[in-house]
């Protein structure tokens, strides 16, 4: 009797929470619509599971819209929606929705034997997983939230396998994930025993990981940061950053490098905020883990940014620095300051999409990301290579764009909790902050360099390049893409117009406006109800 | 008598033999062998420690989710060796080296 009342207790209390997840519900239903239309609508309409994935990005945001000011928590405390997940969610939504675009412009020149569908259909998924991310703070949820984007990614990166680097890139990626992941498992079960509880900012918990010896908590710790700092890519475990975003096809780039970034980041911040808070040991030893990292994640992603030659490999450099930063933002949001967290992922996620944009198109024309294959374009591409070189300055962080205020905003919120507690530490963040800022200009104005400066000497080859490249790319392929884009000239001066175009337009305008005008993001985020 | 401190010590050495396997890495079949390892220690530390929380039984269902994650990522993780044995003709991966700085 008294167990069978407690059965309709708790399937009254999951029915009651089920309401929470209607847009993660929404996106699962749009997931299994974009895996029957593959199956059965693709012989007569290759992009039904496209328009169906762009439908359920839209149909999931405007669900979300509607739990703006919804601050609760379901499934016994294992979800909780607040302001920083309803925000993060918007994020992952609107970036998805852009990747969707990336992936059919990247992928409908060409011909595989597999179904291209199948791919948005692995989009969906990886967006489910990533909306757990942002919401729980259980480590149960967070960790297959994490495996499900982990496999969701490996997937990505080696279903084509077009080539030999792409299939030793989807290799490298599941091997590191896959340990990565199996030892934060360990670590996890480690933590679980000190404490017997899931739930990592409970009472419980807490008091769990003050009473376990500092032995223990150190190696569990540092266990289970290797799993998130494989998400989040930084130092030490970022090795697999650079071979899988210059190896894998340029959207999924633009995928890895930004949207399971912002959702890994809500986490860590999450725990941070959870684990800092209070005067014994694990704090103390999470927070300096944090801004150890930090320092080093900047030193060394911009460092070795200098010498990259390939652009993509470039931008993996740039992102395990920005991942540096990020972290320093992640320290002043377990102070208090979300607003700043907020809008720097913003930023980031903005100027990255915006460069993969432009990536992309130029690899379509081109057919190469190497720097050096833009020798002279900017006089053919004037418009792309303006919007190029102010992301660059975003990215650097250089005034007016977002970027600039992003970094400021980080900067402030660091310098005033120096003030406020004279640790060095913090002066130290501030230094190597500020030192790698600088260091990024010189690899980022590479880009302008090549486009724009150094036509003289090679004036004669490029045109000649540029010609060449995309006939022998046509020549194996021409009646593929006859077929499918005939506005698509071998060597086209003006650059057609297309959407890959506009959105990478659209980006850096917003990528300037927010700098310009960062009270318009800064006013809706820092409402704290 | 078997106490937890045995399968902690069991479930420690599982988890060193496969990190040794990881690090090694003479063949790729072989890392997602010491990977399995791994993930099989921490199955059976959260079932041992479950054994302490009666109420919730977290580790129990921590375990089997663990269970269905690891065969999930390790049956990727064999399309994806496929893949790249098709290409290469090995799976060792200090042949395969097309990307490095």
């Amino acid at each position: 009797m008294d167990f069978s009342y407690q059965v309709s207790e708790n399937i009254d209390h999951i029915i009651a929470s089920l309401p929470l997840i209607k847009v993660e519900l929404a996106l699962a239903f749009g997931f299994l619509l974009t895996i029957a239309a593959t199956l059965f609508l693709d012989k007569t309409w290759k992009q039904s599971s496209f328009y169906i994935s762009i439908i359920t990005c839209l149909g999931a945001f405007v669900i979300l819209l509607s739990q703006y000011n919804l601050q609760s928590s379901g499934f016994y405390q294992m979800l909780i929606l607040d302001k920083m997940s309803f925000f993060a969610r918007s994020f992952i939504l609107v970036s998805l929705l852009i990747a969707c675009i990336y992936f059919q412009q990247y992928f409908k020149d060409k011909i595989f034997n597999k179904r291209k569908g199948d791919i948005y259909s692995i989009l969906l998924a990886a967006g489910i997983g990533l909306h757990i991310l942002t919401m729980t703070s259980n480590w149960l949820m967070a960790f297959i939230a994490i495996e499900m984007v982990s496999i969701s990614s490996y997937v990505l990166v080696g279903y084509f396998s077009e080539n030999k680097k792409q299939a030793e890139a989807a290799m490298k990626y599941a091997l590191f994930g896959s340990a990565c992941a199996a030892v934060m498992l360990y670590g996890l079960s480690l933590v679980y025993g000190f404490t017997g509880d899931l739930d990592f900012s409970s009472q419980q918990h807490i008091q769990g990981l003050i009473d376990a010896p500092k032995v223990m908590v150190s190696i569990a710790f540092l266990f289970v940061f290797t799993g998130i700092g494989f998400k989040l890519s930084f130092v030490p475990f970022h090795l697999w950053a650079p071979d899988v975003y210059e190896g894998s096809p340029t959207p999924v780039t633009a995928f890895l490098s930004t949207i399971p970034k912002i959702a890994a980041i809500v986490l860590f911040g999450r725990i941070a905020s959870a684990w800092i808070s209070t005067q014994f040991y694990f704090s103390d030893l999470t927070f300096l883990f944090i801004a150890v990292v930090a320092m080093v994640t900047m030193l060394i992603g911009n460092l070795i940014a200098l010498r990259q030659q390939d652009v993509k490999r470039m931008m993996a450099y740039s992102s395990i620095g920005h991942t540096g930063f990020l972290l320093m933002a992640i320290i002043g949001y377990s102070n208090g300051h979300q607003d700043i967290l907020l809008f720097y992922i913003l930023a980031y996620t903005l100027m990255n999409l915006a460069i993969f944009a432009f990536i992309s198109i130029l690899e379509k024309q081109e057919g190469s990301t190497l720097l050096s294959s833009y020798t002279g374009l900017g006089k053919t591409y004037p418009i792309l290579f303006t919007c190029f070189s102010f992301i660059g300055i975003a990215l650097v962080g250089l005034p007016p764009t977002a970027g600039f205020v992003g970094k400021l905003l980080v900067f402030s919120s660091i310098f005033e909790l120096y003030q406020s507690s004279e640790d060095p530490i913090f002066l130290a963040l501030l230094i190597i902050g500020a030192l790698t800022s600088v260091i990024s200009l010189f690899y980022y104005f590479k880009i302008p360099l090549y486009a724009f400066l150094k036509n003289s000497a090679s004036s004669e080859e490029t045109p000649v390049a540029s010609e060449e490249i995309p006939a022998s790319l046509r020549g194996g392929t021409t009646k593929q893409s006859s077929l499918s884009s005939p506005s698509y000239p071998p060597s086209s001066p003006p650059p057609p117009f297309n959407i890959l175009y506009l959105i990478g337009i659209l980006l850096t305008i917003l990528v300037l406006l927010l700098g310009i005008f960062p009270s318009l993001a800064l006013n809706i985020f820092s409402i704290n109800s | 008598m078997i106490t937890l401190t045995h399968f902690l010590v069991v479930s420690a050495c599982l988890f060193c033999i496969g990190l040794y396997a990881v690090l090694a890495k003479r063949n790729a079949i072989m890392i997602l062998v010491g990977i399995e390892f791994i993930i099989n220690a921490a199955i059976l530390n959260l079932v041992a420690f479950g054994r302490y929380d009666k109420i919730n039984y977290g580790g129990q269902v921590f375990a089997l989710f663990a269970i269905v994650l690891a065969a999930a990522a390790v049956a990727v993780g064999l399309a994806i060796i496929l893949n790249v044995y098709r290409k290469y003709k090995s799976i060792n991966p200090d042949n395969i080296t097309d990307l490095r700085d």
